[in-house]
């Protein structure tokens, strides 16, 4: 199978990397090659892959000007999950951006795992304030973009707002996931929503309690509770994801009809 | 007059660059360039020839995304040590502005006793007399400079860079550069007026320490017409007033003033200080129109496009730049001859005497070869 390398976008805190974690999981169970490149400098995408235990990024030792290898900063999680982290400057200081331009740069060039991969996700911040986060995507080293909203009015205006980015860098949208935050006609909203941008909703994960607590305790739900509701609807939108092939450029709906959309 | 908006494709000094120099006329010691290895080696180089010491935090890929306050502190401590300052600078670059450096924090962490100009300045301002604004408002923060220095040197800078936009270097979008009227024929050309008892009017108009080659163009024509008996035809007009502008630049005319009367060369009208080039144009209009007017020939050196051609109308006027991108921009004002001293700027660098120019050779050796001609 051709090797997917997909990025999550959407707004700030909405659940990016607990989703893209969960589906990492997810994909590892079903024995699929899996690597998770946390492209925030916050460092927090791969921690519920490894019993919360945090790994050095690779700005860390770049930092140090150490001459990285790869087992320096590709660490086995979960099932086998290569994970990598990005790292990058405390906030307010230095460029997070150019960090992340470097750091890729290095990734590709020490590490001989990344194309046996079958599935790479780049877990991005929510806010994307320069050139150096959509970096991974301006490289061409993302062929895949998903979108992940609630059904509120904000996260939906960032997701309508990243289709008109996408739709500038000619970058085709995969598809809507919706990660709920129990607003009434969710489903309903977010689906319209995918439709008129001319994409589709994969998948609608419920705002559970279970995946906090699994969060906190340093796992995926997939690890922790594997039985659980929410763990089955992650493994649905794996399976969404692995055998997704259609994408398009999406347009993205005017102000007033996002509004319409919410109310 | 030019558009205001035109982008300008040629080649430039960057503002970094301007506020290098000027940290140089403030007397600093030491300038430090914070930022990428490489950035203004040029320039650093030349101003290391003119005596102060330019050196780099040398940012690299670390530096430009964990910043390099650290490096910046150690340095400043570093170069107390080594070079015992008694005023350092640091400029500002457009990798070290870009991603948000504080200049102020590590000359905080450095804690010296000497006092620090911090220039927050990068390469992207389209006109580069802004870096020379920003190194001196700098300068006046951190009290080197006072208010009425500052605001002499804010009207300055304006009409500089309006001087460059109306016929200079910012005048089109590109120039393309020359290098200008053979030496000889223009030499042969002013030999030839003075002889013929034409009246000869030099104008010396140079910046800073440019001065210290023109000047020799000044004292050239004055020999020579003294070899040919007609002295009482030259009057020569120079912009060295020493009681205005920076420590630096006063000094320069100083020491042009001094060396012009040891060679016996009396400057008639003195039209301003060495900074003043931008404005002395006015001025020497007005002199042109008062006592002048007679003259058949002017020979203007220095920033000639800063002189108004309204009072020249009548005489051949034949000029003398450092700049080969001036010389068509010369031309289109009126100027019937254009001589570009190559590499004049490095020459003047680091010396405090009048240095002979090209021109001001040929003209000697003219008429050398002319009177022993004549002789035979
Ligand atoms: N389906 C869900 N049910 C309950 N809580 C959730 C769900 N999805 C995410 N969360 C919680 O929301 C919080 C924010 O999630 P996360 O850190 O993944 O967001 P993000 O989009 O990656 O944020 P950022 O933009 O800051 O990177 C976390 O505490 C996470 O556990
Ligand atoms: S781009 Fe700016 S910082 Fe870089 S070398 Fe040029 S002037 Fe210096
Ligand atoms: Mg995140």
């Amino acid at each position: 199978m051709e090797q997917k390398r997909i990025a999550i976008y959407g707004k700030g805190g909405i659940g990016k990397s607990s989703t893209a974690s969960n589906v990492a999981a997810a994909c590892a169970d079903e024995g699929y090659k899996v690597m998770i490149i946390g492209c925030d400098p916050k460092s927090d995408s791969s921690i519920t892959l490894l019993g919360g235990k945090r790994i050095q990024t690779i700005l860390d030792l770049l930092r140090q000007k150490i001459d990285v290898k790869e087992e320096d900063i590709v660490h086995e999680g979960y099932k086998g999950v290569k994970c990598v982290e990005v790292g990058g400057p405390e906030p307010g200081i230095g460029c997070a951006g150019r960090g992340i331009i470097v750091a890729i740069q290095r990734l590709r060039k020490v590490c001989k795992s990344i194309d046996d991969m079958d599935l790479i996700i780049y877990d991005v911040p929510g806010d994307i304030v320069c050139g150096g986060f959509v970096a991974p995507i301006r490289k061409g080293l993302v062929n895949e973009a998903y979108i992940l909203t609630s059904g509120e009015y904000m996260p939906l205006y960032a997701a309508n707002n990243i289709c008109k980015g996408l739709a500038k860098i000619d970058t085709p949208l995969s598809g809507i996931i919706c990660n709920s935050r129990s607003v009434t006609r969710e489903e309903e909203i977010v689906k319209k929503f995918s439709e008129e941008i001319g994409s589709k909703l994969m998948a609608f994960i419920p705002k559970e309690q279970i995946v906090q607590d699994c969060e906190r305790d340093g796992f995926s739900v997939l690890e922790k509770a594997p039985d659980s509701s929410v763990a089955g609807v992650y493994r649905e939108l794996a399976h969404a994801i692995m055998s997704n092939d259609s994408s398009v450029l999406p347009s993205s709906l005017e102000d007033e009809r996002l509004r319409e959309l919410t109310r | 007059m030019a558009e205001k908006d035109i982008s300008i494709i040629h080649p430039r000094p960057s503002s970094i660059v301007a506020a290098l120099y000027t940290l140089r006329d403030l007397n600093v010691d030491v300038a430090i360039l914070h930022g990428p290895p490489g950035c203004s080696f040029k320039h650093a180089r030349l101003l290391e020839e003119d005596g102060i010491h330019v050196v780099t935090t040398a940012l690299d890929e670390n530096g430009f995304v964990f910043g390099g306050r650290e490096e910046l502190s150690t340095l400043l401590c570093k170069v107390n040590e080594m070079f015992n300052p008694k005023l350092i600078g640091v400029v500002g670059t457009c990798a070290s502005m870009i991603i948000g450096e504080e200049l102020s924090e590590p000359v905080q962490d450095a804690n010296l006793d000497v006092p620090v100009i911090g220039v927050e300045v990068h390469a992207g301002y389209p006109n580069n007399t802004k870096g020379v604004l920003i190194a001196l408002e700098s300068a006046c923060d951190a009290g080197v400079i006072d208010d009425e220095e500052l605001e002499r040197q804010k009207v300055l800078l304006e009409e500089a860079t309006n001087v460059e936009k109306r016929h200079g270097a910012a005048s089109k979008e590109y120039l393309v550069p020359s290098r200008g009227d053979l030496k000889y024929k223009v030499a042969e050309k002013v030999i030839n007026y003075l002889k013929e008892g034409k009246k000869c009017l030099t104008i010396m108009n140079a910046k800073k320490e440019t001065g210290y080659m023109f000047a020799d163009i000044t004292v050239a024509i004055n020999e020579v017409a003294e070899q040919l008996g007609v002295s009482d035809n030259v009057i020569n007009m120079a912009n060295v007033d020493d009681t205005l502008g920076l420590p630096r630049v006063r000094h320069h005319a100083t020491s042009i003033m001094n060396d012009f009367r040891e060679k016996g060369i009396e400057i008639h009208e003195i039209i301003g200080g060495m900074d003043e080039y931008p404005i002395t144009g006015e001025k020497v209009s007005e002199l042109i129109a008062e006592k002048y007017n007679d003259f058949d020939f002017a020979v203007i050196t220095g920033v000639p496009h800063a002189i108004p051609m309204d009072n020249l109308q009548n005489m051949d006027v034949i000029s003398v730049t450092n700049g080969p991108r001036q010389v068509y921009p010369l031309k289109d004002m009126g100027h019937s001859n254009v001589i570009v001293e190559i590499d004049l700027h490095p020459k003047t660098l680091g010396v405090s005497n009048i240095v002979e120019s090209e021109f001001g050779a040929t003209m000697r050796e003219l008429t050398k070869d002319m009177q022993d001609a004549e002789e035979a």
